[in-house]
């Protein structure tokens, strides 16, 4: 919303001295948010008024005059001007050099120089409305014309500002810190908070009574609920003109277009008081009634380009005997025009209720003025502010004019919200002893009946807060509060209690689990959408039945929301593989899938929920890979300090590759898997000329230790015996069967290498492994070492067909 | 014989100056006070020499045999400490080798380094479901029945549940406060947590907006605060953050679930309150809204607001790393890029 700093000055004398800038200031840290403060002569400097005295043809161009033009200097300046309405003595709009013009009106803002025009030397430029900002005060019909200030008091040099009221500040502010705020809508509402702020007196909005005995204009309101008060006002003797400038220059600054003398007043209105009124040609209305009635089945609303829109029967209209004539409260129809053949009026200044309006104006794209404002719900008493500045405004605009029927149809009356607050709920809250001096200032300031008795303020609230922005005590405490400014209450420290230490092993265990990943294994942590192109879900083969999908997702191929962070992962190493070809990724999510969870309470059914943790390694051996993130997983249990898991080929997941995957097991239940991705799945997700291990698991089904739980063991006495042995065995040896075999006969066991090679036969490979030998109290002698190794080889010879190759 | 002496002292002395390596020194050693050196052979001789000469030059050989010793020690602690390990030259200006350079991602960095802060001052973490219905994302928290972000263009809705209402229609969480109220129906009061989490908003997304956002809440609830408590809390977690005094001023800002609700502003650190592009040139940027807990929302806890009251503050992470590092563009964040990622190692 816009504020016009003039427009606040009539209705509160602001203290000397005080800045724009720190009125903002104050506005935003006790009221609304001013998101800009905007100086609006700015754009009209170096833009004065001017009087052509000669002109003369251009000897270049036709349609080119030069006019020598009076700019309060003394001396005539010249100026080339192709405008279709000069004459001699006209009283123009001149852009001097330094000051910025729109050409034409579109675009950005030019500086203007001075230059030649076809040949001849012009001093600045002879302008039109839209080209200097001009067209909200000086309507033009033709594209040529240039802004004529007959009939205007000015003298050549004045500012524009100046002469079209535009030294002014336009305060910007947040809308959406208004939401709750219903009387912040209107500058009279804007300068009450200051009134408060800087405690200074708002001045009355100057009463005016409609006399009684004048002839009834009928008003039937149906829906009573819908429409608390209808005020029906005819007025003869009034016209279709143009405003006067100083209301023009307001309506700008508020933020409006001026359109005609009888629109702007209840334009004019609406940005005063924040109470939305309308003018109907009263003509147009037929029967001379005004029923407030919801719309009819199938009826229509004809709009003034012949379109029509389609009513429901929840939508509330205003209508005469005949047919709906508008919308309430949103927009009118074609029939409540102001024409240029107008010469009476029915205004309407009615309240109608928040909830009607905002169901109706749902179906509408852009929200009117007028809606914005009943949405807020506003009181029924501010119907008689907007009364009186109406009536105001026509005396002054229209001295002719004159009331010739009326009617105040008012069913339902805003009450005022009574509230105790008690003193000592204010001095804990607050956090500081308020004397009660200071407490019924700020809220009588504010508009707040307050009577103090037995350490009770009981306060009446204004009745323009009384519509749900204030309806508890909590919310006369925050209103102090923020008064007195949050910054002058002094912060307190929080107290610390001692009933326990925090403990929380699953969040530490995947704080353990993270870390480990990056800061041992080297991987880079990502974050990717929970929703999922298809395309990696398809290349990875994830069986999608049991997924939920977005009602509305970013994009049509976005709508699955992950069961699975692999697909996620494919994109993020397909991406990547553009700047990387070796690199490591983890990410740690939850994915979800049909099926009924209950986290609160039964009444609440949510999908299954799983946190999972993913990683995977690119590069291009993959034995090389696969075994380093199997290494990963092995690892993992112990360096989380969390109950071991185990590693099985069990049921190949849908990314993997057919003979290089392991599936991860707690307690014999399959929990996650790693392996290397396969061709296809490589293949459909775009990633080239490289491999991947990757690996998946349910971090909800780790279950992390409660303290570090491994046991010391005494250093050996006697130090082991190491021997390095190089076996030769048929492929399909398994090291799970060389190792079962031998854990029982030595005290450590260690695979160095395997080695296929030159030296190596077709069908064989070489193993090498590392054995210690010791038993603990006493060295083994040379014989003893010798018989142990000769146990071994025999062993495993007779067992897998294993041949020393060196010792 | 004092001659012959000062020619022994000479001559070995050059002898020990010219050794290069241990081993030499050790012979020269051997060579200089051995039993065969000529100045064995001259105290051998001693007893053949009166006793005022037998004094004299056994004094001074006693001497040099010191000297020698002493000298070779030095030397030999010379020779040690120029020795190098190295049998070829070592170009010590090549790059030293690569570390591992794994990284958490800088959003949960972030979040760590909050936790720890919170974790001294007795708060819980709290971690909750992604999904949640409209009860608990809305209607708890005292969001007006037709208040725009219900609607299908703001919120992201699950197909099928989408038309229904309340308990039955979920979405993926607009915000994290929803959850804290069945943190505070499961646990009571008083209770102080944290709850670090992932938020989705139906957006355009640029520069400055993200559909999944990470934001970060802290809450209190307990009997008889004040809300003017918070703002100590919010110092110590923006300084813990930045590592250095950070000033902060609160303002009126309006939220359903909060009364009184307050917008959190931190001086901008660029410019230290002066003004520049990124505080807009008004000095602050807001980092944060906080406020005291609704009493409707308190209800919805099932807590007493007459007994109970609380505070809440709800920080944007991505917001306060992009603060921290400088990062001018939100999108980075859930981009996944390696470029980006390895910069907060």
């Amino acid at each position: 919303m816009r504020v016009s700093l003039n427009w606040i000055k009539k209705y509160v004398d602001l203290p000397k001295n005080l800045t724009a800038k720190q009125i903002a200031y104050d506005l935003t840290l006790r009221t609304v948010e001013v998101e800009d403060v905007i100086d609006t002569s700015l754009k009209y400097h170096d833009i004065v008024v001017g009087q052509i005295k000669e002109i003369k043809n251009h000897p270049n161009a036709d349609k080119l005059k030069i006019c020598m033009t009076d700019i309060g200097k003394g001396e005539l300046v010249q100026i080339v001007c192709g405008g279709s309405n000069l004459y001699e003595g006209e009283y123009v709009v001149v852009s001097l050099p330094g000051s910025e013009v729109v050409w034409h009106g579109e675009g950005e803002p030019v500086k203007i120089k001075e230059t030649k025009m076809r040949g001849v030397a012009s001093y600045g430029m002879i302008c039109g409305a839209t080209e200097v900002y001009l067209d909200n005060f000086f309507p033009t019909k033709e594209e040529t014309e240039i802004v004529d200030l007959k009939d205007i008091d000015c003298y050549p040099g004045q500012n524009i500002a100046e002469l079209v009221y535009m030294n002014d500040t336009v305060f910007e502010i947040d809308n959406k810190s208004l939401t709750n705020r219903p009387d912040m809508w209107g500058h009279y509402g804007v300068a009450r908070e200051l009134a408060a702020i800087y405690d200074v007196p708002l001045k009355k909005i100057e009463e005016i009574k409609i006399d009684p005995k004048l002839p009834e204009y009928k008003v039937e309101i149906k829906e009573k609920e819908k429409c608390n008060r209808y005020v029906a006002i005819e007025i003869e003797n009034v016209y279709e003109k143009e405003s006067p400038m100083w209301m023009k220059a307001l309506i700008t600054n508020g933020g409006m277009r001026p359109i005609n003398a009888i629109v702007d007043i209840t334009n004019y209105v609406m940005l005063a008081v924040g109470q939305p009124t309308h003018a109907f040609d009263r003509t147009h209305v037929d029967g001379k009634k005004i029923i407030v009635r919801n719309a009819k089945k199938n009826e229509e609303l004809l709009l003034l380009d012949n379109n029509t829109i389609a009513l429901t029967e929840d939508d509330l209209v205003i209508s005469d005997v005949n047919c709906a004539l508008g919308l309430a409260g949103i927009r009118g129809g074609k029939k409540d025009s102001i024409l240029p053949d107008t010469t009476g009026v029915l205004l309407e200044i009615a309240n109608f209720t928040a909830g009607t309006i905002r169901k109706t104006g749902k179906r509408f794209d852009e929200k009117t003025d007028a809606a914005i404002r009943y949405e807020k719900n506003i009181d029924t008493k501010r119907v008689d502010l907007g009364i009186s500045l109406t009536l105001k405004l026509f005396k002054e605009l229209f001295p002719e004019s004159q009331i010739v029927a009326y009617k105040d149809e008012y069913p339902i009356e805003t009450k005022r919200i009574e509230i105790d607050v008690p003193q000592e709920f204010l001095n804990v809250r607050l956090g500081k002893v308020l004397e009660r001096k200071t407490v019924e200032k700020v809220l009588t300031n504010l508009g707040y009946e307050v009577k103090y008795k037995d350490k009770v303020y009981h306060v009446i609230v204004p009745v323009w807060r009384s519509t749900g922005d204030v309806s508890i005590k909590d919310d006369v405490m925050g209103d102090i509060a923020r008064l007195l400014s949050f910054e002058s209450f002094e912060a307190k420290p929080l107290t610390i209690s001692f009933e326990q230490a925090v403990r929380q092993n699953h969040i530490l265990l995947e704080r353990r689990l993270k870390e480990y990943l990056a800061y041992r294994c080297g991987f880079n942590e990502i974050y990717t959408y929970p929703w999922v192109d298809e395309k990696y879900i398809k290349a990875s083969s994830i069986d999608t039945s049991n997924s939920i999908s977005l009602a509305c997702p970013p994009a049509p191929s976005l709508a699955i929301l992950r069961n699975s962070l692999v697909p996620g992962m494919l994109k993020a190493i397909a991406d990547n593989l553009r700047y990387y070809d070796s690199f490591r990724l983890f990410e740690m999510a939850q994915v979800f899938t049909k099926g009924n969870y209950h986290e609160s309470s039964l009444d609440e059914t949510l999908p299954i929920h799983t946190k999972m943790l993913t990683g995977c390694i690119v590069g291009k051996d993959p034995r090389e890979i696969f075994l380093e993130i199997k290494g990963i997983i092995e690892n993992m249990a112990r360096y989380c300090q969390m109950e071991d898991i185990t590693l099985e080929v069990k049921e190949k997941p849908s990314w993997a590759d057919i003979n290089a995957y392991l599936n991860i097991l707690y307690d014999d239940n399959i929990i996650g898997s790693l392996g290397l991705v396969s061709f296809g799945t490589m293949v459909n997700a775009k990633i080239k000329r490289t491999n991947v291990a990757c690996f998946e698991l349910n971090v909800d089904a780790l279950v992390p230790y409660n303290s570090r739980t491994n046991e010391f063991k005494h250093l050996p006495q006697v130090p082991l015996v190491e021997k390095d042995l190089a076996i030769l065995v048929d492929e399909d040896v398994l090291w799970s069967d060389i190792s079962k075999l031998l854990k029982s006969k030595v005290k450590e066991l260690e695979f160095i290498e395997e080695y296929h090679g030159n030296q190596i036969p077709d069908g064989k490979k070489s193993i090498t492994f590392r054995v210690k030998l010791g038993s603990g109290d006493k060295t083994m002698t040379s014989e003893e070492i010798i018989k142990e190794i000769d146990k071994i080889l025999k062993t495993l010879n007779k067992m897998c067909g294993a041949i020393l190759r060196e010792e | 014989m004092e001659k012959k002496l000062d020619e022994i002292l000479k001559q070995g002395l050059e002898k020990i100056t010219n050794s290069k390596t241990v081993e030499e020194l050790q012979s020269i050693k051997k060579e200089l006070i051995g039993k065969k050196s000529s100045l064995n052979e001259v105290l051998k001789s001693l007893g053949q020499m009166d006793s005022e000469a037998r004094k004299n030059i056994g004094k001074k050989a006693t001497d040099i045999r010191n000297i020698f010793n002493e000298k070779t020690l030095e030397k030999e602690n010379e020779i040690i400490a120029s020795k190098s390990v190295l049998d070829k030259p070592l170009d010590i200006t090549l790059p030293g080798k690569k570390v591992m350079n794994g990284s958490l991602h800088p959003v949960t960095q972030m979040c760590y380094d909050l936790n720890d802060a919170f974790l001294s001052l007795g708060f819980e973490v709290f971690s909750e479901d992604d999904i949640s219905s409209e009860k608990y994302a809305f209607d708890n928290l005292n969001f007006a029945k037709d208040h725009p972000a219900r609607q299908m263009m703001d919120t992201y809705w699950i197909k099928g549940t989408e038309d229904k209402e309340s308990n039955e229609r979920l979405c993926l969480r607009p915000h994290l406060t929803g959850a804290s109220v069945r943190y505070l129906l499961k646990h009571g009061a008083p209770a102080r947590f944290v709850y670090p989490g992932r938020v989705y908003r139906n957006e355009n997304v640029d520069s400055g907006h993200e559909r999944a956002f990470f934001q970060y809440e802290a809450l209190i609830v307990d009997k008889n605060i004040s809300f003017s408590s918070g703002m100590v809390m919010i110092k110590t977690i923006l300084e813990k953050v930045f590592g250095r005094e950070v000033k902060v001023r609160m303002r009126e800002g309006f939220f359903p679930f909060t009364e009184p609700g307050y917008e959190i502003d931190m001086e901008c650190l660029v410019c230290n309150g002066k003004g520049c592009k990124v505080c807009k040139h008004n000095g602050w940027i807001e980092v944060m809204p906080g406020g005291v807990i609704h009493p409707n929302v308190l209800k919805a806890a099932s807590l007493d607001p007459e007994v109970w009251t609380g505070f809440y503050i709800n920080i944007g992470l991505e917001r306060l790393v992009m603060m921290r590092y400088g990062v001018d563009d939100i999108r980075l964040f859930h981009s996944a890029d390696l470029r980006f990622l390895k910069q907060f190692k």
